[in-house]
């Protein structure tokens, strides 16, 4: 019995194999290649269709099939088409950090010889692209570079008559101005600051510095962060965690709406706000200033992520695929991201003038996007996620009140220790 | 008519074989064939793109594997991870909180509602439709909605708590205590109308006729219920237990939903904790290992209950 | 047929009961409905607005314009209903061969076929892409109907419903000299309507609601489902709650219907259905 299901087994098999139909050919008769381009948010990211288009009318011969993932599922998806074995040839990599798992696994192309070859200078990255260089070789080139800065409601400081926060301003300056500009009641209060739930937009301000990171594993340097935030929480002054938790209003809409002065976020959010005053969704009118700093760190040192463009080491038309990674990544590329209020990750040539120009920017937007320092979000190595994770949920627990900031920190040292231990 | 009779009859009486069951024997090769050829079709596929890669699960839990690369045999190393994992341990004990009571709650709700909508009231398929609708109501306004009703300072259901002098209402989804409740009180909700589609089906394969013969013996409405509806569903029990056991087990999406499995990981339960090990951590063997510990108690519960099933079924 | 004396206080407590509870289940419908007439910046506002201020009809209109549902509705119709007619072929066939067929083995494949439905899907899921990614099934419908049509599910459900059909019904038809293929023709499948009810609505919703599935499988917009289209509309840092919900009132309505439809088999019964005689 067993061994006529085996045989039929084997037989459905073969079945099944036959009717998959041939090999995909990429390069089709006519000479012209085409490039499977992995992205999320197609449709909000307008600077990858420009590109794509730019890129495509210099290159006729190669052609760019854009493969749009939900952003909430992006990685799941690319991970899973990676291991499926997909000759997916280019992919943008959303949690930067995860590069170095891709790289682990082979899926990566080494673009050192490419980098070589083209004479491409990466001094002009800034040290951007050392989070991808494994062994040595680069493997992964960046494209957009995003970093927190602070943004807030110029309304909201006009109505209290206290001045726009400056760009060099410490933490504690920060508490002070979120308490002057706090008016209101009930649901017209407008708060002075807003923390969004995200463990990152209390945690950010202990990695801030460059000397520690969300791996070191002993985590008493969240402790003044944590602190204040709970006073604030306490005085009023900032939106309670509870009520961010059982609104379910994202940031961009409570900042849209008015409803809060101060806002630390990253700055991607500059190009979803001109959106929303353009549409007419939003008439608040904002600024951005550089994210505040603890007294011992200068001006400057923010924290941010930098998305890198890979090559797939199974693609089948590498040299092509590298003309699409030079475009985007090089100055064409910086050029359109400038035009469409997109940092690049590419210094140099004046893209911060260009972006600054954009219509419905909002003016000091350089000096606000100033960095002396980008610490890293998420370092490039094993088990971040996880631990990324953990911090979240202690997170949750300390700004809800149900352990005290001690506790906190006590059981995110004692985690670290069981998750890494495994 | 006639045939009727017997079974009733035998409902009283287990274990007597009839004459037809001792000739069934005789043909028992041609009939196995012929049932062969009856599961064939479904079968194959199932097999191939069911069973295979959950097979592939099962050896995995055994191996570590980085999705891609070659695999490695660790012997139990991950189950020794997983149950060392304080993670593991926390999702664990709170699935089987949450298992209990919404097994058991759902069960009820979908029984009562499904006899209470069996039955010739106006509007009833209206009811029907409004009860089931919860199950295919999207994700995101469930979430919304109810993270709404629940909110502490503000939402209705603790201004009605206070309303009737509970001067401290729980924090709901805010606590770590009562998170998991709020989320026992929202799948039953999500869940009954489902279960209770499976209960209306069943109660019209019930005959009338026992009804008939029981009312004549003078039989209360409980009576009839106890004797009658109750073992006529037990196939149809037998069901919804196993899959609500299953459902509740790997129940993922909802928590998701509701509260992401916070406060803390206080509402992370056995399936997101497999679903954060998959795609969030890609620790394959992990999530494989704590399946495998997942798959033997959804078999043991499945092997108790289909004893039971098998005792039921003898009477017919 | 069923004769029950009801007191009018127990009916009375009956109708208010189903009231409150179908009061209680239409919230979601009742708040995406709402949701679905307001801007985006107005769906979460504290205390709830159950009606909105101005209705945003254009929300309906924008949602055909900024994605091709058309074509989404389109491809969720064809797989979810390419699914649910082999899922009740193939797994009417089997649950007889499970429930009035003796063979040896017959348990332990049951067994089996339960078994794995206790196994998460996300577990499975990459095996299972792998195949698909060698029989060069990725980006095809093809690929969703081979994984979601030979669930354990259907297989189980009808199961339990044929098991309480009586034998002595198939023995009376065997001797009637009806093949084993006929017995399960005219008698077990016009006897289980109800079962095969259930499971209709419950595959096709099930395939209507799949987000996962397509989310993996399907690459292009050609091929992509409605539940992909409501996902357009949540972008990485914000998302169009007004679209996302009139997206999600016009994916509801082809479920009630099919519900609608179906759910009449569950009030005919025994007493249409033949067994009397």
């Amino acid at each position: 019995m067993r061994k006529a299901i085996a045989i039929l087994l084997i037989a459905l098999t073969a079945i099944t194999g036959a009717f998959a139909g041939g090999s995909q050919e990429s390069t089709s008769s006519d000479g012209t290649t085409t490039l499977t381009f992995a992205v999320w948010d197609y449709a909000q990211n307008v600077y990858l269709s420009k590109a794509i288009e730019e890129f495509q009318a210099a290159n006729p011969d190669i052609k760019i099939e854009v493969q749009d993932t939900p952003a909430a599922d992006y990685v799941t998806k690319l991970n899973t088409q990676l291991n499926g074995g997909s000759d997916v040839d280019l992919f943008l990599v959303k949690e930067a950090d995860k590069t170095k798992t891709f790289f682990d696994r082979g899926q990566l192309a080494n673009l050192t010889p490419y980098i070589e070859a083209s004479g491409t200078d990466m001094a002009a990255y800034n040290g951007t692209d050392a989070n991808f260089i494994f062994d040595g070789n680069t493997y992964g080139m960046p494209v957009r570079t995003d970093q927190y800065v602070l943004f807030y409601n110029k309304d909201i400081f006009d109505a209290a008559g206290v001045a726009y926060p400056s760009n060099d301003m410490t933490w504690a300056e920060f508490e002070d101005l979120a308490a002057q500009v706090t008016m209101g009641e009930g649901a017209t209060k407008k708060y002075g600051a807003y923390f969004h739930s995200w463990n990152a937009c209390v945690q950010n301000w202990g990695v801030q510095d460059g000397k520690h990171t969300i791996m070191d594993g002993e985590y008493s340097f969240f402790k003044p962060y944590y602190e204040m935030v709970l006073r604030m929480q306490e005085a009023g002054t900032a939106m309670s965690f509870a009520q961010i938790q059982a609104s379910g209003l994202s940031y961009t809409d409570i900042f849209a709406q008015g409803q809060v002065a101060m806002l630390p976020m990253g700055s991607w959010l500059i190009n979803t706000m001109i959106s929303r005053n353009l549409s007419g969704e939003s008439d608040v009118n904002w600024g951005v200033a550089v994210v505040p700093h603890a007294e011992d760190v200068p001006a400057g040192y923010t924290v941010g992520a930098t998305t890198p463009i890979c090559i797939n080491n199974a693609s089948k038309n590498k040299d092509a695929a590298w003309k699409f990674v030079e475009f985007l990544s090089g100055p064409e590329g910086a050029q359109i991201m400038a035009e469409n209020g997109q940092v690049p990750a590419l210094s140099g040539e004046g893209y911060l003038e260009t972006f600054a120009a954009v219509e419905g920017m909002p003016e000091g937007v350089m000096e606000g996007l100033y960095a002396a320092h980008i610490s890293p979000d998420r370092p490039a190595m094993d088990h971040v996620t996880e631990i990324d994770q953990m911090l979240l949920a202690e997170h949750q627990l300390i700004l809800l009140g149900e352990q005290t900031v001690d506790e906190g920190i006590a059981n995110m040292n004692a985690n670290y220790a069981r998750i890494m231990g495994n | 008519m006639t045939k009727r009779m017997p079974l009733a009859e035998r409902m009283k009486k287990p274990g007597n074989k009839t004459l037809s069951e001792r000739k069934a024997s005789s043909l028992k090769r041609k009939n196995a064939l012929i049932g062969y050829t009856f599961i064939l079709p479904n079968f194959l596929g199932f097999a191939i793109f069911i069973l295979i890669p959950v097979v592939f699960t099962l050896v995995l839990s055994v191996m570590k594997w980085d999705g891609f690369t070659a695999m490695e045999f660790v012997g139990l190393r991950n189950f020794e991870t997983i149950f060392t994992d304080y993670r593991f341990s926390s999702a664990f004990w709170k699935t089987l909180l949450y298992v209990v009571f919404s097994v058991v709650l759902t069960l009820l709700a979908s029984l009562g509602l499904a006899c209470a909508l069996n039955k010739k009231i106006a509007g009833r398929d209206a009811f029907r439709a409004a009860i089931f609708f919860p199950y295919v109501a999207s994700m995101i306004a469930i979430g919304a909605v109810w993270k709404q009703l629940f909110e502490q300072s503000y939402g209705p259901i603790n201004s009605f708590l206070r309303g009737i002098g509970i001067s401290n209402p729980p924090g709901w989804f805010a606590s770590t205590d009562w998170a998991i409740w709020g989320v026992i009180i929202v799948s039953i909700w999500k869940f009954m109308g489902y279960y209770m589609l499976i209960y209306l089906a069943g109660l019209q394969d019930i005959p009338v006729q026992l009804y008939e013969a029981a009312t004549l013996d003078g039989a209360t409405g409980p009576q009839r219920f106890f004797r009658i509806t109750l073992p006529m569903l037990t196939p149809s029990t037998f069901f919804v237990f196993i899959m609500l056991t299953i459902n509740s087990f790997k129940s993922f999406d909802l928590i998701f939903a509701l509260t992401e499995g916070g406060p803390g990981i206080s509402t992370t339960l056995l399936a997101n904790y497999i679903y954060d090990q998959t795609f969030k951590y890609w620790n394959y063997g992990s999530s494989a290992a704590a399946s495998v510990v997942l798959f033997v108690i959804v078999l043991a519960v499945t092997v108790i209950q289909f004893r039971g099933e098998k005792k039921f079924t003898d009477y017919l | 047929m069923m004769i029950e004396k009801r007191s009018p206080v127990k009916t009375a407590l009956i109708y208010i009961m189903l009231a409150a509870l179908t009061i209680i289940t239409l919230l979601p419908l009742v708040w995406m409905l709402s949701a679905s007439f307001k801007l985006s910046t107005e769906v979460f506002t504290f205390p709830i607005r159950w009606i909105p201020e101005t209705f945003h009809w254009e929300n309906y209109v924008t949602i055909w314009q900024k994605i091709p549902l058309a074509l989404f509705t389109f491809n969720s119709f064809k797989l979810s209903v390419i699914i649910t007619i082999i899922q009740l072929l193939t797994s009417s066939f089997a649950a007889y061969g499970f429930s009035k067929c003796r063979f040896p083995g017959r348990n332990g494949l049951f067994l089996a076929y339960i078994a794995t439905i206790a196994i998460p899907w996300q577990v499975y899921m990459l095996p299972q892409y792998i195949m698909m990614q060698k029989m060069h099934l990725i980006d095809t419908h093809l690929a969703i109907i081979l994984l979601q049509s030979f669930t354990a599910f259907g297989v189980f459900l009808l199961r339990q419903f044929y098991i309480s059909i009586p034998n002595e019904l198939l023995e009376a038809a065997r001797i009637d000299g009806l093949s084993e293929y006929s017995t399960f023709a005219r008698i077990v499948l016009p006897l289980t309507k109800p079962a095969m009810a259930t499971l209709t609505i419950m595959s096709f919703v099930t395939v209507w609601n799949d987000y996962m599935g397509p989310m993996i499988y399907f690459n292009s917009e050609r091929t992509k489902t409605i539940q992909l289209g409501i996902r357009m509309f949540i972008g990485q840092y914000s998302a169009e709650y007004g679209l996302i919900m009139a997206t999600s009132v016009m994916a509801i309505l082809p479920v009630l219907v099919v519900f609608l439809a179906f759910q009449r088999f569950f009030v005919e019964g025994i007493a249409s259905s033949g067994l009397k005689g």
